[in-house]
């Protein structure tokens, strides 16, 4: 197999030191079990396509395709190896050898055809300010939800610019090993959003963003809002939540801090979950597994709806649309009386 | 092993518990160390019954079995260089029962011991021995290799800590070994032979453990010190002079550079530290073991010395301390970090001269070698960071360790302190325990007669480690 994108992780794949610190707090590794499963097994199985020492098999894609992402082996790491980095390289190798999924396929051509991965025809709605902001996919597909995060911006002083036409960050391509369609994608990302500096809604466009387009620079909306909050009038809701930290925000954005404030500013009680912070468990959401992995993907997402219900509390709030459509689904599946929200909304109810 | 074996070893775990794809055999071919081999099969059980029915069909096959629990052993312990069964007892992984109040636990061997100390600490009980790879070892894994870690200096390794075991032998029949009781004089103390085999004696199936009292006050100091030997030899004063830590390790500069670049910990930057730690139940007592520990180390050299009780300031330093093996790996671009000569023990009034020895034969050897270590428990750990592609070093690398056993023998010291044999260390073992060898093997051939367990490690694994097996890194032959 031509390993054109993994030989430059060579010399990563000699830093690791398959010490295997990364199997504690891995959440596949943790559901399945098996060292295939854990960060190690799939840097091993990476490391073997490289040197030529195991063929490539639809079995090796499968487990390097069961990654969410979430980087909690990174965290571990004493040698911080870029274990996400070297799966992406692995995966776009595998997909170049011809170990494809159709269900990937399908969801690029929709992303190609519509401009987001619904493959409908959506439009943001369009405003004209003075900051350009992207909605991102998800909250493309929920207008209402993205009108009134707009207005929070708005209460807070910032008049957003919204394209009508914004399509796809290109997240998916980067994830599933599609290396040329993301750079195809990109191009065309940055003619529909013709912008450097910008804010994001969504938490997966922003971290993409920032690592896979150095020229530009967008702000994550809570940042924003963390820096405008304590100077607006805002009422305390009374509420008691726990809350969600995606992969994204606390390890990818390592911002643990802000969103518990916030919560705290807005009178929301936060009841921690029994893993958090840097050390939160993925809700399954991530790495392309909700597409690829369904099921492992809801495994994983009822794992934590369940920990969520045990701490008595009304609602979970988080940050990223995706955690949120997987903890939502995860809640009615195991019938956890729990409303799954965006902490958006609670920024929305104590601006209102 | 054949279609047919593959099958009926299949049918005792289920087929959701045993694996033959080769991408499976691939990574349970390799751990932490150096070597790779592939097995035949993994087979995960769930029960004791099923690992004698394994057991029993491996023996009557002649098929090799080798345990393995995380995988985390640096010298190829777990690496199936017969091929045959790899053995993950991760499944058997219950804590089975708690007594405080007779300062024991009993646990199946693929708990991992932070989980066990986790639950122990609502007791307000710990499990001592701390391995830097506690957050991932088991405890089954710990036993095999008698593992010992930070503590050990005050509350022993895990040897220490066996009372009882439940062990399948290679016939399949299932022994009880040991007592529920602190003290036992009936008769040869099998449990604590089984402690460090690696292996090769049995298969862990359950294992009771003493506990101890979590502290109540615990103080963390740092030395700092111009000349590595000053703090090898501050080491000894510590130990000699009556003191009694519950941590004393000491970090080279390579050491401290590795991990404030990995871990942004903020050590100082001079040519070594010596890091302790005082335990107890009353302040006061701990303070006094503090001072006279810090005399200890003034005494030779040691300037700026801090302490804190702080529990979120040890916390750090800890996990700095506990990450310390894989930081190395960035010390220098294009250099790996090797686990070959990596944790020899010498007696205290040569930790200082050991350490300066580590330096000096890397330098002639044209690689780069860390001293650090549980220095307090008289276990020194080196790693050897090279280019792992070029044939040319592993030659260096060679000479180097051959070197460095040759040292550790000279003065009494041994070759392995917590870490085991496997393959990587065989050669300098041999030569260390040249009088006991056949001693050993008539004991591995009471318990294991076909030698199924394990085998070809220890006493049996080949002479030259960089040919033992194929060697993880692909390497270049310039």
């Amino acid at each position: 197999m031509q390993t054109n994108y993994l030989k430059d992780w060579g010399k990563e794949l000699n830093v690791c030191i398959r010490c295997a610190y990364c199997f504690e707090g891995c959440p596949v590794f943790r559901d399945q079990g098996w060292e295939a499963d854990g960060a190690r097994g799939k840097l091993v199985l990476a490391y073997g396509l490289l040197t030529g020492q195991l063929e490539p098999s639809e079995y090796v894609a499968e487990k390097l395709y069961q990654c969410t992402y979430c980087k909690d082996c990174v965290e571990r790491c004493s040698a911080n190896v870029s274990v996400p980095d070297i799966l992406t390289a692995a995966r776009a190798d595998l997909k170049n050898a011809g170990f494809t999924y159709e269900v990937h396929e399908q969801l690029l051509d929709k992303i190609e055809e519509s401009g987001n991965i619904f493959g409908k025809t959506l439009k943001a709605p369009a405003e004209e300010g003075e900051m350009p902001v992207l909605l991102g996919c998800r909250l493309l597909e929920r207008r209402d939800d993205a009108e009134r995060y707009l207005e929070i911006l708005k209460k807070l002083g910032i008049q957003p610019t919204v394209v009508e036409d914004e399509i796809c960050c290109g997240m998916p391509f980067g994830v599933l090993g599609y290396k040329d369609g993301l750079a195809e994608h990109k191009s065309r990302f940055k003619e529909r959003f013709p912008y450097e500096r910008f804010i994001c809604l969504c938490t997966t466009c922003v971290f993409f963003i920032k690592k896979t387009y150095p020229e530009l620079e967008p702000l994550y909306v809570i940042d924003e809002i963390y820096k405008r909050l304590p100077d607006a009038a805002v009422k305390k809701l009374g509420v008691r939540t726990t809350y969600h930290d995606p992969c994204n925000v606390c390890r990818g954005m390592r911002m643990v801090k802000e969103p518990r404030d916030i919560m705290s500013w807005i009178g929301a009680e936060l009841v921690e979950m029994p893993t958090s912070g840097m050390q939160a468990e993925c809700c399954g959401g991530g790495g392309g597994v909700l597409v690829t992995d369904k099921p492992l993907s809801t495994r994983l997402a009822e794992k934590r709806i369940r920990q969520a219900g045990e701490l008595g509390v009304e609602n979970l709030v988080t940050l990223c649309p995706t955690c949120e459509l997987n903890l939502k689904n995860a809640a009615d599946s195991t019938q956890t009386d729990i409303r799954v929200g965006n902490l958006l909304d609670f920024i929305w109810e104590a601006l209102r | 092993m054949n279609a047919k074996d593959i099958e009926k070893l299949t049918e005792i775990v289920g087929g959701e518990n045993a694996r033959t794809n080769p991408a499976d055999l691939y990574i349970y071919g390799a751990d932490a160390s150096v070597h790779a081999a592939r097995p035949d099969i993994v087979l995960v059980p769930g029960k004791t019954e099923q690992v004698q029915d394994i057991l029993r069909y491996a023996n009557a096959k002649k098929i090799p079995v080798i345990p393995r629990g995380a995988g985390s052993g640096m010298s190829g312990q777990a690496v199936p260089i017969d091929g045959g069964i790899v053995l993950d007892m991760k499944r058997m992984n219950r804590i089975l029962e708690i007594r405080p109040e007779d300062m024991f636990c009993r646990v199946q061997p693929g708990v991992v011991d932070d989980d066990l100390n986790r639950a122990l600490k609502p007791y307000g009980f710990m499990y001592p021995p701390t391995p830097a790879s506690s957050r991932i070892a088991t405890i089954g894994g710990e036993i095999a290799n008698n593992a010992s870690g930070i503590r050990s200096v005050k509350y022993g390794a895990t040897r220490d800590s066996v009372l009882g075991l439940k062990l399948v032998l290679a016939s399949g029949e299932l022994v009880k070994l040991g007592a529920l009781t602190r003290v036992e004089a009936s008769g040869y103390q099998l449990e604590r032979l089984v402690v460090g085999s690696e292996g090769t004696l049995g298969v862990i199936v359950e294992a009771t453990m003493k506990i101890v009292p979590i502290p109540k006050v615990r103080c963390l100091g740092i030395a700092c010190y111009n000349k590595l030997a000053d703090a090898g030899h501050a080491i000894s004063e510590v130990i000699a002079s009556g003191c009694s830590p519950s941590m004393l390790e000491l970090m080279d500069n390579i050491a401290i550079t590795a991990v404030n670049e990995t871990q942004n910990l903020g050590l100082p930057d001079v040519d070594a530290i010596i890091l302790f730690e005082a335990d107890g139940s009353a302040k006061d007592a701990v303070q006094q073991e503090i001072d006279s520990i810090r005399a200890a180390c003034e005494k030779h050299g040691g300037f700026n010395i801090e302490t804190s009780y702080d529990a979120k300031e040890r916390t750090r330093i800890y996990a700095g301390r506990k990450k310390l093996f894989s930081s190395l790996s960035r010390y220098k671009d294009g250099y790996s970090c090797t686990s070959l000569a990596d944790d020899m023990a010498v007696p205290y009034s040569m930790m200082a001269d050991l350490a300066d020895k580590i330096h000096e034969i890397a330098g002639r050897n044209n690689i780069i070698m860390s001293a650090y270590g549980h220095c307090g428990s008289g276990c020194m750990h080196t790693k050897i960071l090279m280019d792992v592609t070029q044939k040319a070093q592993w030659e260096d690398a060679r000479h180097a360790v051959a070197e460095i056993y040759d040292y550790v023998n000279s003065v009494g010291g041994t070759t392995s302190a917590e870490h085991g044999i496997g393959i990587s260390k065989a050669p300098a073992f041999k030569k260390e325990k040249a009088d006991s060898l056949e001693l050993m093997r008539t004991v591995k051939h009471a318990f294991d007669p076909n030698n199924i367990l394990n085998p070809h490690k220890l006493f049996d694994a080949p002479d030259d480690w960089v040919t033992a097996t194929r060697l993880r890194y692909p390497v270049e032959s310039r």
